[in-house]
């Protein structure tokens, strides 16, 4: 199996952090982010705390990989997960979609190729989140 | 009301990143997604909008934000506004002082809340993937919806026509989308009228 993350949507730290403090700021959603969004170092340490298994605040992106994978594969993936979209391109050749909640869920629940694969192709981009946490009691 | 469209996955920009394989633009929009700010709507709208379970949500919450100007933070519908405004602003205050009298007992915010109506405002961030935010226009930009998340609908559509003009150009209510209207007995009878508001609804 291969996995590649090929586009994302922008911004996914800034919003995971812009999530957070939505629910417990007086302040609107927007303005939240816009005063986050050029501001790295704040928004580092607001995801750093975050704590995987709050998983809401990770919904607010899409993850998409192209994946070389056997249909049987894809149908085990299929069967214990049913937020992933898949759509086939070719010949055991998949793009498959998902939020970063979903992806790291997956990864903690199922220690498999595809689970070390997702965790792999995200951490560059969620650099600030503790992806290993809470996966194999760690 | 207010509504922005914060971060989306550019259908374009997924195309080019599958590297020449053709895929038709309906089988991409499951792997696109929207995230909007949706803010200063009531209650009563937003749990209309959660009831659409393919979506995230993360909303302003009664039990850590304490509602200390209800009075100038709620919704007015406009039949409310026209018929008995008086009445309506009379609930509201005794809402907020019986609120603020509940908090002054050390009563905590997550029970205080309970006095709070429906028409309080309320905020939140939303991200819906590009096929169900397509059903949710079918549904919620009709006419037989309820006249703020219509509202909302509408100015979530000219948000999304506005980066994807060619992929939501048809992106509508269900009438507008279909053809033909599917709410039966209950259509409102003027698919002609929608067509036409649909095909120049922008910003």
């Amino acid at each position: 199996m291969r996995l590649e993350l090929v586009a994302h949507t922008s911004d996914v730290e800034a919003l995971i952090a812009t999530a957070m403090l939505t629910t417990t700021s007086v302040s609107d959603p927007s303005t939240i982010f816009h005063r986050l969004k050029n501001k790295p170092t704040r928004v580092a340490g607001l995801v750093n705390r975050v704590e995987v298994q709050h998983g809401s605040i990770l919904d607010h992106n899409r993850l998409c990989w192209m994946m070389e994978a056997t249909e049987s594969e894809v149908l085990d993936i299929l069967l214990m997960n049913r937020f992933f979209s898949f759509t086939r391109l070719g010949d055991s050749k998949w793009l498959v979609s998902s939020n970063l909640r979903t992806a790291i869920r997956y990864a903690h629940e199922h220690r498999d190729s595809f689970g070390e694969a997702l965790l792999d192709s995200i951490r560059d981009l969620v650099p600030s989140l503790h992806l290993d946490v809470g996966r194999d009691g760690r | 009301m207010k509504v922005e469209l914060l971060s989306y996955l550019p259908i374009d920009k997924l195309r080019e990143s599958l590297k020449g394989v053709d895929v038709s633009p309906g089988d991409l929009l499951p792997h696109t997604s929207f995230t909007f700010a949706i803010e200063g709507i009531s209650r009563a709208c937003s749990h209309q909008l959660v009831r659409h379970r393919l979506a995230s949500y993360s909303q302003k919450s009664q039990r850590y934000i304490e509602s200390d100007r209800l009075k100038e933070l709620v919704v007015t519908p406009r039949t409310v506004a026209e018929k008995e405004a008086e009445l309506f602003d009379a609930f509201i205050d005794t809402a907020s002082e019986t609120y603020r009298k509940l908090l002054e007992a050390d009563v905590p915010r997550e029970d205080a809340r309970f006095v709070l109506p429906n028409a309080a405002e309320t905020s939140l961030l939303m991200t819906m993937d590009g096929r169900a935010i397509h059903h949710f226009f079918g549904l919620r930009c009709c006419n037989r919806a309820q006249w703020e998340i219509r509202a909302l609908a509408d100015s979530m559509l000219v948000r999304v026509r506005e980066v994807e003009p060619k992929a939501f150009r048809r992106a509508g209510p269900y009438c507008y989308q279909l053809g033909r209207c599917p709410e039966g007995r209950f259509s409102c009878g003027r698919m002609e009228e929608v067509r036409e508001r649909y095909e120049k609804l922008s910003l």
